[in-house]
């Protein structure tokens, strides 16, 4: 703290007098914003008029509280639940997505001559919800959201991890359970890939529809004809799990290479 | 105490706010905005133009929310089409959409510190910020009730809370009246004027008093194209008792339409 | 709030708790609604507040005005200040709130067309027994400080003091914002030469 002004000085400041020099006023405003002793001699020192005003909004001051609502006391930035608002949202894809699961390891269960139905749906498991990431429907302040700064890639792989978050527990739970056993590399890479395909063939036409999109080819690519043949595909075989692994790896150095474009990316 | 950087008192050689040419911008598969040049500097504009003239389109176009088809557009004395970063343009930016959404369960402050956030403001800055732009829409006394509680005019002034949070040097409004009763309209007035004396206002209204009123200079557009830029006195002297409408600025507009029709016609 | 005189009655233990807090726990206390902790915060800065707004605006009714809607702002949003988001001490805050609110007061005016008079500037010669004055800010910052001409003064106690950013300067001065600007920028070449 520098130091204490002389009381002559703090009362001619109070006084509101021209005759101090700028210098010594400027020392006077830095030490008073840190020493209480001397805001209180200053307190002492004021004209008349200060003190009339002073009261005067004091008056004002009970007036207005008492007739406004009285402060809630609350951290200001809440739980990172409600501020991330979306995992709310979120919540119903997840569910769906876990039923889709739960139901599927039921009919693994019951139908043990097709090849695991879980380990199939693996990698559509996260797609609804980052679809739903980057899409004006379930967002619904998405056009102020869409004007500022954050918005782009940053933003979206937040979103996209709070889904990945949620969903694959779920799906390592299935994958965990008697006859859906299976090689947990071969369920979550596919799935990581996944997200990150979507993400990048959004940055091109719209994440959601790169999900629809994805999970279309998928079913109609892959499981349709597995389920037919009951034969596990060879993309999910225990082979198969280095290459998805690149193929991730890939897919996502690609993403970031073109973060840029997902400044303005526009949602259906 | 603090430092002031060199970034800070760079000379801003920038002569507009808004510098739009032969901007073209697609709203779905329909050229919205066809060939528009616009220079916007400090003070409220007033954006009038009959239904369909693309006022959205050209709001949202300079909101950085959609992407210009075509021509040059600079916010700020930085250029926002192509490829550039829109980052700095954004963070001085300010938007209210006609129909803005918002997230029910949040409080006011809530949903306006959130865009804060969002508007990369330094975090120590947000809640005084909020505060502050909850005082100056006057909503004080909501600032913790839901948003989903609120009157429609109340959830406008929330919206401009949020639009005005950062203390934008550009600050674009589309029929920020809707819905407000005479008095808010008042209200918004007065803070459109007082955000108008260092800031960049468009405002795209189709109620021609709430231009005269509050506005500086009004921008006229139909079909995608600038018609006339001035003063809205000098809208006032554009048309006569002849022409419709039931105040000098109406009527000047419809005959600024008419003209503009007519020629099309030829 | 009525002057002491008239002041209800506090009980003593309350009156002793009340006289060892220090401005953070008085905001901390108003941030639950402590109507007394708000009124004894009152008490301390609003003296120091009015005075040094009064610096910056010679209207009584403008810093009336700004002195109203920053402890209302203070009761209002005391809790985002104790819950640790914001850097510096509460008084610093206090000034970051006034600050704010004079110049929307000074944009509201300008709106009207009532430009508030901005205080007259300091004299620059420093009286004899300011002498004393050497040890505090640098004999030479002291002589770069009164070489400078009373608006780039001006512009400097507005931006390095009480933290004004170049375009709330430039509402509060009157003048555009390159000017400002450039001011900025003599008075860092100046008093980069005289400290060399």
């Amino acid at each position: 703290m520098t130091t204490h002004p002389t009381l002559g000085e703090i009362d001619r400041y109070a006084a509101g007098e021209p005759g101090l020099d700028e210098a010594t006023v400027w020392s006077i405003e830095v030490h008073l914003e840190g020493c209480a002793d001397c805001r209180a001699r200053l307190a002492g020192g004021t004209t008349a008029a200060s003190r009339t005003l002073i009261t005067e909004v004091a008056a004002a001051l009970d007036r207005e509280i008492a007739a406004g609502p009285t402060p809630r006391a609350r951290a200001f930035f809440r739980t990172p639940v409600r501020q991330r608002w979306f995992v709310a949202v979120l919540l119903p894809w997840v569910v769906m997505a876990a039923a889709v699961l739960g139901t599927a390891a039921l009919l693994t269960h019951s139908l043990p001559h097709l090849p695991s139905i879980v380990l199939l749906l693996a990698p559509l498991a996260p797609l609804p919800g980052v679809a739903a990431a980057w899409s004006r429907r379930t967002d619904p302040a998405w056009e102020l959201i869409a004007g500022t700064p954050s918005a782009g890639l940053t933003m979206l792989l937040r979103r996209t991890a709070v889904v990945l978050v949620l969903v694959i527990p779920v799906l390592a739970a299935f994958g965990a359970v008697g006859a859906n056993r299976a090689n947990p590399a071969l369920m979550l890479l596919p799935c990581l890939a996944f997200t990150a395909a979507t993400l990048l063939l959004g940055s091109f036409v719209g994440v959601a529809r790169a999900a629809i999109g994805l999970m279309v080819a998928w079913a109609a690519a892959v499981v349709a004809p597995s389920l037919a043949t009951a034969e596990l595909p060879v993309l999910l075989t225990p082979a198969a799990a280095g290459p998805w692994a690149l193929g991730t790896v890939a897919l996502a150095a690609l993403t970031l290479l073109r973060a840029g474009t997902f400044r303005r990316l526009t949602s259906f | 105490m603090r430092t002031v950087s060199t970034a800070e008192t760079a000379a801003t050689i920038h002569p507009w706010a808004i510098h739009a040419q032969a901007l073209r911008v697609r709203a779905g598969r329909h050229l919205a905005v066809d060939g528009l040049d616009l220079s916007l500097g400090t003070g409220v504009h007033g954006l009038l133009g009959p239904n369909g003239a693309g006022k959205t389109t050209l709001i949202r176009a300079l909101a950085t929310v959609a992407k210009p088809a075509g021509g040059k557009l600079t916010l700020l004395g930085t250029p926002v089409d192509g490829r550039a970063d829109l980052r700095p343009a954004r963070r001085a930016l300010g938007y209210l959409p006609q129909h803005f959404g918002f997230y029910p369960r949040f409080t006011v402050r809530e949903f306006v510190a959130y865009m804060a956030w969002l508007k990369e403001m330094p975090k120590a800055d947000v809640p005084a910020a909020t505060q502050r732009a909850i005082d100056r829409v006057g909503l004080a006394a909501k600032a913790d009730a839901r948003l989903k509680t609120l009157s429609g005019g109340m959830l406008r002034r929330a919206g401009i809370a949020q639009a005005i949070v950062n203390d934008p040097q550009l600050l674009l409004l589309d029929e920020p009246t809707v819905g407000l009763d005479p008095e808010q309209r008042l209200d918004l007035r007065e803070l459109l004027r007082d955000l108008g004396t260092d800031a960049c206002v468009l405002v795209s209204t189709h109620l021609v008093e709430d231009v005269v009123a509050a506005c500086t200079d009004v921008v006229l557009v139909n079909e995608g194209r600038l018609l006339w830029q001035g003063a809205p006195e000098a809208l006032g002297a554009q048309g006569d008792a002849g022409h419709p409408g039931d105040s000098p600025a109406e009527r000047g507009y419809s005959a600024l339409l008419r003209r503009h029709r007519a020629e099309a016609t030829r | 709030m009525a002057p002491d005189s008239a002041a209800p009655v506090v009980l003593p233990h309350v009156r002793r708790s009340l006289d060892a807090a220090d401005e953070q726990e008085l905001v901390r206390r108003v941030a639950r609604s402590d109507r007394r902790a708000f009124d004894e915060l009152y008490r301390r800065t609003a003296p120091w507040l009015e005075v040094r707004l009064r610096r910056r605006c010679a209207d009584p009714d403008v810093v009336a005005d700004v002195l109203q809607e920053t402890y209302l702002a203070v009761w209002r949003s005391a809790g985002s200040f104790a819950g640790g988001h914001v850097k510096g001490t509460a008084v610093g805050w206090l000034w970051t709130i006034a600050a704010h609110r004079l110049v929307d007061a000074f944009r509201r005016r300008a709106r009207q067309g009532r430009m508030p008079q901005v205080h007259p500037a300091d004299t620059v010669a420093p009286a004899a027994e300011e002498v004393a004055l050497a040890g505090r800010v640098g004999q030479e910052l002291e002589t770069a400080l009164a070489a400078l001409p009373p608006e780039v003064r001006a512009v400097l106690r507005a931006t390095v003091l009480d933290g004004f950013s170049v375009r709330e300067t430039s509402v509060l001065l009157g003048v555009p914002e390159n000017t400002v600007k450039s001011r900025v920028r003599r008075a860092r070449i100046a008093l980069r030469e005289a400290l060399s």
